[in-house]
């Protein structure tokens, strides 16, 4: 692939960034934990600029991985020779027949290229953490209390140590990908086998790789994602004191989660009445993200009481379930097999 | 009014314990998928699976619409004509179950539930107060309202998963509906700000 694309740039910049968001994420970190055993904070006034710079680090990263994917787009296509090209279509045309959602024929002009959404493989963590990381800087700016500024740092240097640890996007881009797209560029295939591989690949690439809901489902699901962390997180504190300003904070991330999880389920379904055809598949991650959402529902719906002193607590608690909801939900793609397994 | 907050507070009990229900045998289904090893069994076996779930979760999705059916006329009824109302439906979707199948006598209730949500929208939309509801403000209300359409909807939409073309098209409905409910609800002053803004503009060019 190093021919083909700048493979080595990319890991080596990549490097270099998660280098340095492991760095000021850790330092935010260890001054979150000293800001949260204190009454005073250290540096109050300027303990934005870490924050700051964990979330610029993450928009360029994530820019850099843009790039990435647009020079994928460019340069790898699937190309066939010319003389194949009408048994192919006539192929293609035959098993579309009598088919709800087909393959479109192949266009020797245009050949299929991938439109990779940036947010596969380990590059879904990195948006996820971004999201979060913008979300906290925004909230570290607006809210006064120094001990959740600190809670918000300590997420911080957490998330970037498993980015760093467990799933850098950048040391080795995305594998699974590449290991499928490889023998397509071995030279010295025959015809046949050729034909063969772009059998396989080309489903995959029409209904995941280049399909239009990859571009919406996942992203507004990680967006919620990172939002149900801070509404976990100021949760946490309304159980502690009863603080006005930071249910108001929890309850307006609350808001926005809930509405990027149901328009994220939402424009699921169509994409698996395409890819599944149309019955209750009892997949286990679907059956798992409706809980949390009923889970959700009922936060939002405990909520208009949280003026009462119990509805307060209860409110809280609910919404710790939430986040306990969502990790479960999230593991769920490791532990159970389905249509949405990363095993 | 007593009487209409023990009802809510029954109602809200009941639709808690269902949805637990459920989500128990969702997560039944979650380990006993991964034991018998679904994914890797032929078509025909985890159709046979899919059905088996499908009758172990249909008593609990009946219960959820026929209270769905009795939650939604709580908008519009004063409490102590609720009742009567779910007394009467649930005895009319009782008939229409035997006479012409179960799926029918849901059909009736959830029809009956589009027909008042319909109306409740109609009337939060038209500004009216006689509406119950826990929260005040236009935009709120008619937001809710929708939300509400967008779920009946759905569960609507669910009975006509085989006809693709009526199936999507009340999907989409139903997305529409849901988003813009979320909008009016959760940001109603943004929403009032821009209205606003948008008059103050056609005003200031003289429209």
């Amino acid at each position: 692939m190093d021919s083909l694309l700048p493979m080595t740039a990319f890991t080596l910049a990549g490097r270099f960034i998660m280098h340095a968001l492991l760095v000021f994420s850790c330092a935010a970190g260890i001054s979150g934990v000293v800001d949260l055993f204190r009454s005073t904070p250290l540096f109050a006034r300027r303990s934005g600029i870490l924050p700051g710079c964990v979330a610029v680090l993450f928009v360029g990263g994530f820019l850099w991985i843009c790039w990435f994917h647009y020079q994928i787009f460019t340069h790898i296509s699937l190309e066939l020779p010319a003389g194949m090209v009408d048994w192919l279509n006539r192929q293609l045309a035959a098993a579309n027949r009598g088919q709800a959602y087909g393959l479109p024929l192949y266009d020797p002009v245009s050949p299929p290229r991938y439109c990779i959404p940036v947010w596969i493989e380990n590059e879904k963590y990195f948006f996820w953490f971004m999201s979060f990381g913008l979300m906290a800087f925004w909230t570290h700016c607006r809210m006064e209390n120094h001990r959740l500024r600190a809670v918000l740092r300590i997420f911080l240097g957490i998330q970037a140590c498993i980015l760093f640890f467990v799933a850098d996007p950048f040391q080795n881009p995305l594998p699974k990908f590449f290991a499928e797209i490889a023998p397509w560029f071995d030279a010295g295939q025959n015809p046949m086998a050729r034909f063969g591989l772009f059998m396989r690949l080309y489903p995959k690439m029409v209904f995941y790789y280049n399909a239009e809901y990859m571009w919406f489902h996942p992203p507004l699901l990680f967006l919620s994602y990172a939002a149900i962390t801070m509404t976990f997180i100021a949760s946490i504190f309304m159980l502690a004191r009863r603080e006005q300003s930071v249910e108001a904070m929890g309850y307006a991330y609350a808001k926005f989660g809930y509405f990027m999880l149901t328009l994220g389920m939402l424009l699921g379904y169509p994409w698996a009445l395409k890819a599944w055809g149309p019955n209750w598949w009892w997949d286990p991650k679907i059956c798992s993200s409706i809980m949390m959402w009923a889970i959700f529902s009922t936060y939002l719906h405990t909520r208009l009481y949280a003026n009462k002193k119990w509805m307060w607590y209860f409110t809280s608690v609910l919404g710790i379930l939430c986040f306990a909801a969502m990790v479960f939900t999230f593991l769920a793609s490791f532990f159970f097999p389905g249509e949405h397994t990363f095993q | 009014m007593k009487k209409k907050g023990s009802y809510d507070y029954y109602l809200i009990l009941a639709t808690v314990g269902v949805l637990f229900v459920i989500s128990l045998i969702c997560v039944f289904g979650m380990f006993y998928f991964k034991a018998a090893q679904i994914q890797q069994m032929a078509p025909a076996v985890k159709a046979a699976y899919m059905n088996r779930m499908n009758t172990v979760v249909a008593p609990f999705v009946i219960m959820l619409i026929a209270l769905l059916g009795i939650c939604i006329p709580k908008r519009l009824l004063p409490a102590r004509w609720l009742d009567w109302f779910a007394g009467g439906l649930l005895v009319v979707a009782s008939g229409v179950s035997v006479v012409m199948g179960v799926l029918k006598g849901l059909l009736v209730v959830l029809f009956a539930a589009l027909v008042l949500q319909v109306v409740v929208l109609g009337l939060a939309v038209a500004g009216s107060r006689r509406l119950h509801f826990e929260k005040t403000g236009y935009w709120v209300r008619v937001g809710s309202s929708l939300v509400h359409l967008g779920l009946v909807l759905f569960v609507l939409d669910l009975f006509f998963y085989e006809q693709q073309t009526l199936h999507l098209v009340l999907f989409w409905i139903t997305t529409g509906a849901t988003v813009a409910g979320m909008l009016c609800c959760f940001y109603s002053e943004s929403v009032v700000r821009l209205i606003k803004g948008s008059r103050q503009r056609n005003a200031d060019a003289g429209l």
